[in-house]
């Protein structure tokens, strides 16, 4: 999908070409390219095309020569000395530098665009610089994170630049994958309808009603006006000349009357039934759409979730969904029997009387279009209308949440003109809106109107005997069949823009359907019966982007019982090591392993029921405080979770709480402090009883006092299990087993505390003697 | 205004700046002591949109600042002309001479223009809207974080300025 990406959307190479590749390769003594880059400025800050390649031993640059012929220069890679990135506002500035001293080895420009290829390369050399290998893991890392079946796929010897050819793609497109809802097949709207018509399928009797139905409507539409006409020279006009019995006229001319009331009412049962079946049918399709689609975002991988906003998903359950219910209950009846009406008017119209059927039939395509320009013209306003409405929803999200600023600064007057000002812009687009709108309906009409004008012009020298016979009933019939042309003119004018929206949200829904879980059982799991809690990584690395590595062979083995404490600078990997022991990802090399199983051969969801986490923000669920403790057991019985309580030190402040165990609290509920949240969630972990503990940043954003109540509570919950705690306060992490240094993705230092304070100049050391002295 | 160079200890009275670039665009600040070699320096400007041209902080392989120029002028020629060339690479934006297509698409908007530097497409979130700088010219910034700048829009040729008129205030 990356590679379809960048050809259909950036217009640049999608991989390197095979030709130049070979000849990169050839310059490098016939080693295979294991990344690239493109570089898209050259010197002159001109957009451009030049590779920069790294293999095992070398990394070339291929530039066109003045005659357009591909130059390789290809240098050892031992020579590089240093690397250096200077970022611009746009233009970045990679430098291979070898002897100080000595000019760049190499020195390439290239756009933000290319960055994420360059940062590959980049952290590769780096990495070799300083005495580290990572390409041997790099290749293992890219075959992890890719699904099995490309895996299989492989042949031995097209692995190598297959994987440098995903690399760079997957590098170049993320910012587009990431910003756009994209769907596998390549996202034509065509497909993207017919997959969400399949949805339709479970619901075939519904759906053939209504559909049954609607045709009963079209059909029956168009019989009221023949009639009339069939009265009027069949039965009225002669009736009147005496050519017919008054007696037989009433007759016909009830039998008449008595038909259109049973075709009305027909008519209206049949609408009713088509209204009822396909809102029905609608309204189960976004069920199910939503329950797939819900069900699907649980078992998705936490990555997904970084890439993509909370809001944004939100929205695609909701409002996408919503969206294609009335789509599919109205749309994709309102669109095809439009269709058909247009069709059959047309028909009759010019059946009817083929000289004022052309005045009436040959406008239409001219009107379909006007509205569809008038349509998009009015998009563009609202484009305009709605650029200037999030400028008015700028100043209220700047200003509401700000407010203790604002009135700290006393600038409430300059708030009030700004949103003033912007309120008065926004009014104005939206009132040149509504000027377009009210102005082109009005001559839409008057269109439609001069035609039928036309048709009168046309139709009274012949009524009168002048030209080709016309008869009364005949015109009648056809007069009242043009007043039915108007409404479907105007769904088909609004087809594109309906069909759009709906394939917009269907892109959306499917979107996430089509994302696949990066940790995923495998066929036969493990399942550990208890968990002991002994947890070993096994030369453990890790990437989430799959190049650039957070862990890099982390190898420890902690015993059941043992408290660890992981410390280190922020940014060093402390959070990515409890990731990986929560199986939140799978690592890219090495192996985690759970009581010597290895954890990727493990049943995820049995092993994640026997771990808790108390994370630094503790979340809690829009519900009572005890469906807060409750959470991973909602069968507990109460005494159990006062018990829990109790050993959070939460039970003591939840009975002031005005209604108990039964507060509401959460988003919309009870406001709790930072302390109190915390508690709840160790009570949610202590009732859960896991065998294995994570704490992060559990005590660091409350005061001295509720730090003292939540650590007390944390050595109880820690009694008998495996935690791994991280603390930036060196204080709380005394009683640790043991501590285990975090820094730059690896274990420096690991030993008890007293252990570590002696290693002189040692990490832990100097973390904790930087904190005494801010005490 | 003066140029005011920072050094490590802040009781050093500043003193005079010297700047030389390399054949590649590289600034380096070159130290009182002659046998001192050069320090590499990047170059980022405080103000790439109002003042573009003054208060450029200088900095090194560390991202540490080590010089404040405030204003280029006061510096001698070689070292203005070594930082007019640095700053052509550190504020470099695409200029777009003339927006040839804007669509929409899920989530994104596709535009296809022509910049000073060649014809290029980009991408950008559909509630990304150009931004007017200071001296009335606007920039785009993309999916990627890649920057486009277009001159203010009465000189913009026509097409161009009915293409942008939903996303600017022309």
């Amino acid at each position: 999908m990356d590679q379809e990406i960048i050809t259909r959307y950036i217009g640049q190479p999608a991989r390197l070409p095979r030709e130049l590749r070979a000849r990169i390769e050839h310059a490098c003594s016939g080693n295979s390219i294991q990344l690239y880059a493109l570089a898209d400025l050259d010197h002159t800050l001109r957009l451009g095309e030049s590779w920069l390649a790294l293999t095992a031993a070398h990394v070339a640059l291929a530039r066109r020569d003045d005659g357009g012929e591909w130059r390789v220069r290809a240098i050892d890679r031992a020579q590089i000395r240093a690397l250096q990135e200077t970022p611009g506002l746009s233009a970045h500035t990679l430098s291979l530098l070898g002897e100080p001293g000595d000019p760049p080895l190499l020195v390439v420009r290239y756009t933000h665009r290319q960055r994420g290829a360059f940062e590959n390369i980049r952290f590769v050399l780096d990495e070799a610089v300083n005495g580290r290998s990572v390409i041997d893991d790099l290749g293992a890392s890219r075959r992890a994170a890719e699904p099995p079946s490309s895996r299989a796929a492989e042949q031995p010897s097209t692995r190598a630049p297959d994987a440098a050819d995903r690399v760079y793609a997957a590098a170049v497109a993320r910012p587009i994958r990431d910003a756009q809802a994209l769907v596998a097949g390549g996202g034509r709207q065509s497909s993207v309808i017919f997959r969400l018509l399949r949805y339709l399928l479970p619901y075939r009797r519904e759906l053939a009603l209504g559909l049954a139905a609607a045709a009963v409507i079209t059909l029956l539409s168009l019989a009221p006006p023949y009639i009339a006409g069939f009265l009027i020279d069949r039965v009225v006009r002669p009736a009147q000349d005496g050519a017919l019995a008054r007696g037989t006229a009433a007759h016909m001319a009830w039998i008449a009357i008595a038909g259109m009331a049973a075709l009305y009412l027909v008519r209206q049962l049949a609408a009713h039934i088509r209204l009822r079946y396909m809102a029905v049918l609608g309204e189960y399709v976004a069920r199910d759409l939503r329950a797939e689609l819900y069900e699907h975002i649980q078992r998705l991988s936490l990555s997904f979730f970084s890439r993509k906003k909370t809001g944004s998903l939100i929205t695609r359950v909701t409002a996408d969904t919503d969206r294609l219910w009335e789509f599919i209950a109205f749309g994709v009846v309102d669109v095809s029997l439009s269709l058909v009406m247009l069709v059959g008017l047309g028909g009759v119209l010019l059946t009817l009387d083929w000289r004022l059927g052309l005045i009436m039939t040959l406008p239409v395509p001219l009107l379909c279009w006007l509205i569809y320009w008038h349509g998009e013209s009015l998009n563009t306003s609202f484009i305009r209308a709605w650029r200037k409405w999030s400028r008015v929803t700028d100043v209220l999200s700047d200003t509401i949440p700000g407010i203790r600023v604002v009135k700290a600064f006393n600038q409430e007057q300059r708030e009030i003109e700004r949103f003033g000002e912007r309120n008065e812009d926004v009014t104005e687009q939206f009132n040149e809106v509504h000027r377009k709108w009210t102005t082109f309906w009005p001559l839409l009409m008057l269109a439609v109107h001069t035609t039928t004008v036309l048709v009168w012009a046309m139709a009274v020298p012949r009524l009168l005997g002048h030209g080709a016979a016309l008869s009364a009933g005949v015109f009648v019939s056809f007069l009242l069949y043009t007043t039915m042309f108007v409404a479907p003119i105007e769904v088909i004018g609004q087809m594109a823009r309906t069909i759009n929206r709906a394939t917009s949200s269907a892109h959306r829904v499917f979107e996430v359907l089509d994302s696949e879980p990066e940790v995923r059982d495998v066929a036969e799991p493990v399942r550990l019966e208890p968990v002991q809690g002994r947890v070993s990584f096994d030369n453990v690395t890790f990437a989430y982007d799959g190049v650039r590595q957070i862990l890099r062979g982390i190898t420890f083995d902690v015993v059941p019982g043992e408290l660890i404490g992981l410390v280190g600078p922020s940014g060093g990997g402390k959070s990515t090591v409890v990731n990986l022991i929560a199986r939140f990802y799978d690592p890219t090399g090495g192996a985690v392993r759970i009581d010597g199983a290895d954890l990727r051969h493990v049943d995820t969801g049995h092993y994640r029921e026997q771990i808790g986490m108390v994370l630094q923000d503790p979340y809690l669920f829009h519900g009572t405080v005890l469906e807060n403790i409750s959470y991973a057991m909602p069968q507990a019985a109460s005494g159990a979770v006062i018990a829990a309580a109790k050993a959070a030190n939460a039970h003591d402040f939840i009975c002031k709480l005005a209604q108990g165990y039964d507060t509401v609290v959460g988003e919309r509920g009870h406001t709790l402090s930072g302390g109190e949240r915390q508690r709840i969630s160790i009570a949610r972990a202590v009732l859960h009883d896991p065998r294995i503990l994570i704490l992060d940043e559990a005590t660091s954003s409350v005061d001295t006092e509720t730090e003292r109540q939540i650590q007390e509570a944390l050595d109880r919950l820690i009694a008998g299990r495996t935690v791994f705690a991280i603390a930036h306060r060196l204080s709380t992490l005394r009683r640790a087993s043991r501590l285990f240094v975090i820094e730059k993705g690896r274990l420096a230092e690991s030993g008890t505390h007293q252990q570590l304070l002696a290693v002189d100049g040692g990490i832990y050391r100097r973390l904790y003697e930087l904190q005494l002295q801010l005490v | 205004m003066t140029t005011l160079v920072i050094s490590e200890s802040s009781d050093e009275a500043p003193s005079a700046l010297s700047l030389e670039v390399d054949e590649n665009g590289q600034l380096f600040v070159v130290e009182n002591a002659a046998d001192d070699p050069p320090v590499p320096v990047r170059l980022r400007q405080c103000f790439p949109w109002s003042e573009p041209h003054r208060h450029l902080s200088l900095r090194d392989a560390s991202d540490r600042e080590i010089a404040l120029v405030d204003d280029p002028a006061e510096l001698d020629d070689s070292s203005r002309a070594a930082v007019e060339r640095a700053l052509g690479i550190a504020g470099f934006v695409l200029e777009v001479t003339r927006v040839v297509e804007i669509d929409e698409e899920v989530e994104i908007r596709q535009w296809l223009v022509e910049t000073a530097s060649g014809s290029r497409s980009f991408q950008t979130h559909l509630d990304e809207w150009p931004r007017v700088l200071p001296g009335g010219e606007l920039l785009i910034r993309d999916v990627a974080g890649d920057l486009y700048k277009l001159g203010a829009p009465q000189t913009l040729d026509r097409k161009t300025r009915d293409l942008l008129w939903a996303f600017v205030d022309l």
